[in-house]
């Protein structure tokens, strides 16, 4: 292969394969969004509007917080490498995945028991959950643990990234305060998007605070999707200024290389600015387009997020690697499976070509 | 106390990737998981004054090792010696030692079946050492070179507490703070 060749893939080729897929950034976004929506649901009901029962106004966000984070554990589970076994990640109080599934343990069940002791309905096939109304009895009690859950869930998502030191571009304190703005951000969409639908059943009273609610809510999402903005120009930037060499490289792909037009067209522009403007245009029906695109952003921020896992890189590796990749496991792979032995010279001019 | 440790002399390693072969056939690994890979390879200098630099890794048994605290289940562990290794039968393959690891030498077995699968890595042939006392990993045996160098590096009439005593060492990402116990002596080119 000619040098120059061989230099040019080597500087965007990944030493080695991505650990965590899909399944973990949109598991980051999920448990965010959920945790959220408990949180502001329950600061909401308890602290805001402590007059009014806003329990039917609130039912449709909590059951879609509970599908969310149901959703995403799922993802989490999957991406394990023996998903059977998942029970044992409670076992370590010093690994911070523990803690975060002890709080999502504690928000699903908050938002279950919360749901199922508020809800009554009235079709004949799912009647019978009305037995669990007795959970009513503590609604506060779960909705506040759900609560408090869904903020430690918020944090945690960006904490857990930002352990993991040997990834410079995710051990920055900026990525859980990243993180928590977009979680907020994202769960204020969620919220004003299914604020009293169903199976809530609102009254005149419970109606007229969620009209207040979606205010307050259109408003800190307006505050929150500037503060995101800030916090994400303001890291990206300082990385590519005064970061080490892997968060350089990482900030580079991220401003004028592969990644630059899902950063700026799809992150900032579609997830923030375009909700920003939205926002406060005032035209009718914009504040839905703009919650949905700040739910697109913040899924978008993780993916990005979890790709950009770039670890410095050892003396030789890239070379190390490239070569596997590309030329010893393909001759490895055709050698093995094409179930014929090869003729010595067969071997050698496989091997050229390869290179 | 026992603290185990490997040195590796640069100068005298020619590349020849027998430590990884060796690694391979005793640990019985799959085709795309390798313990110890020799990295590098890479030509410096200006002809006809040229030398290839080698870099063999492995796991480096870190006395602060940032993929133990992580693990979620408690597999991932250290011993009192200081060797770091995973109990398979712990292990959920939840990838975060893997993630954690600053030097990229952990891996998961992605070619055995689904729901199978844990993490994996070099334990200084912890096995084959419980089984033959005294005996040192793999791929120091095989070292035709002799450019690897195993011991307890806390006596100091050991081979490597001496090796590292009189030599000029150095270890990889050192300014991370996982103190880790691979020490490298330096390649200064041509021959030895």
């Amino acid at each position: 292969m000619d040098m120059k060749q061989y230099q040019a893939e080597n500087a965007e080729i990944q030493y080695k394969h991505r650990y965590w897929g899909w399944q973990i950034a949109l598991y980051l976004f999920l448990g965010g969004l959920g945790g959220g929506i408990l949180f502001l649901t329950w600061v909401l009901s308890a602290f805001v509007f402590p007059g009014v029962d806003m329990t039917q106004a609130f039912m449709l966000p909590n059951f879609i917080a509970l599908l969310v984070i149901a959703f995403g554990l799922f993802c989490l589970v999957e991406e394990l490498g023996q998903p059977p076994v998942f029970y044992r990640a409670y076992v370590t109080a010093t690994s911070i995945i523990k803690w975060g599934a002890v709080l999502l343990t504690i928000a699903s069940f908050g938002s279950l028991f919360w749901l199922l002791g508020n809800w009554s309905p009235e079709s004949p096939v799912l009647g019978f959950l009305s037995v669990f109304n007795f959970f009513g009895g503590a609604s506060g009690l779960w909705l506040g643990a759900a609560g408090i859950a869904g903020f430690g869930i918020m944090v945690y998502t960006g904490v857990m990234l930002s352990t993991l030191k040997a990834h410079s571009f995710w051990s920055t304190p900026a990525l859980p305060i990243l993180f928590t703005t977009s979680a907020l951000s994202t769960a204020c969409a969620g919220i004003m998007l299914s604020l009293c639908g169903w199976p809530g059943v609102a009254d005149m009273a419970t109606a007229a605070a969620a009209h207040e609610a979606h205010e307050l809510l259109h408003t800190l999402d307006i505050i929150l999707a500037f503060a995101e903005l800030s916090i994400l120009l303001i890291m990206v930037l300082s990385f590519l200024g005064a970061g080490n060499r892997t968060q350089q490289r990482v900030a580079k792909r991220w401003i004028k290389g592969s990644t630059a037009p899902i950063f700026w067209i799809g992150m900032i522009g579609c997830g923030l600015v375009a909700p920003l403007l939205l926002n406060v245009s005032g035209i009718p029906g914009a504040s839905t387009l703009a919650c949905v695109l700040v739910l697109c952003g913040g899924c978008l921020l993780r993916f990005l997020c979890v790709w950009s896992d770039d670890r410095q890189p050892l003396e030789g590796e890239n070379r190390y690697y490239f070569r596997q990749k590309h030329a010893d496991m393909a001759f490895a792979s055709y050698y093995t499976k094409s179930g014929k032995e090869l003729e010595r010279g067969e071997n050698f001019a496989y091997i050229d070509n390869l290179y | 106390m026992t603290r185990y440790a490997m040195c590796i002399d640069l100068h005298r390693c020619v590349g020849c990737h027998s430590c990884s072969v060796a690694c391979r056939t005793w640990n019985d690994l799959p085709m795309d998981i390798i313990y110890n890979p020799v990295l590098g390879g890479v030509c410096e200098g200006t002809w006809p004054n040229v030398h290839r630099n080698y870099l063999p890794t492995l796991c480096m048994h870190c006395k602060n090792p940032e993929c133990v605290p992580c693990c979620p289940t408690g597999a991932s562990q250290q011993d009192e010696d200081g060797v770091v290794w995973v109990d398979s039968k712990i292990c959920m393959g939840c990838k975060v030692c893997v993630n954690a690891c600053p030097y990229g030498m952990r891996d998961t077995s992605h070619m055995v079946r689904r729901f199978d699968e844990f993490v994996r890595k070099c334990t200084f042939c912890k096995e084959r050492r419980e089984m033959e006392p005294g005996a040192d990993p793999y791929c120091v045996q095989t070292c035709h070179q002799n450019a690897r160098v195993f011991g307890d590096i806390d006596d100091p009439d050991s081979a490597i507490s001496r090796l590292i005593g009189r030599s000029d060492t150095f270890r990889l990402l050192e300014e991370l703070g996982t103190d880790p116990q691979i020490y490298y002596i330096p390649d200064m080119g041509g021959t030895r």
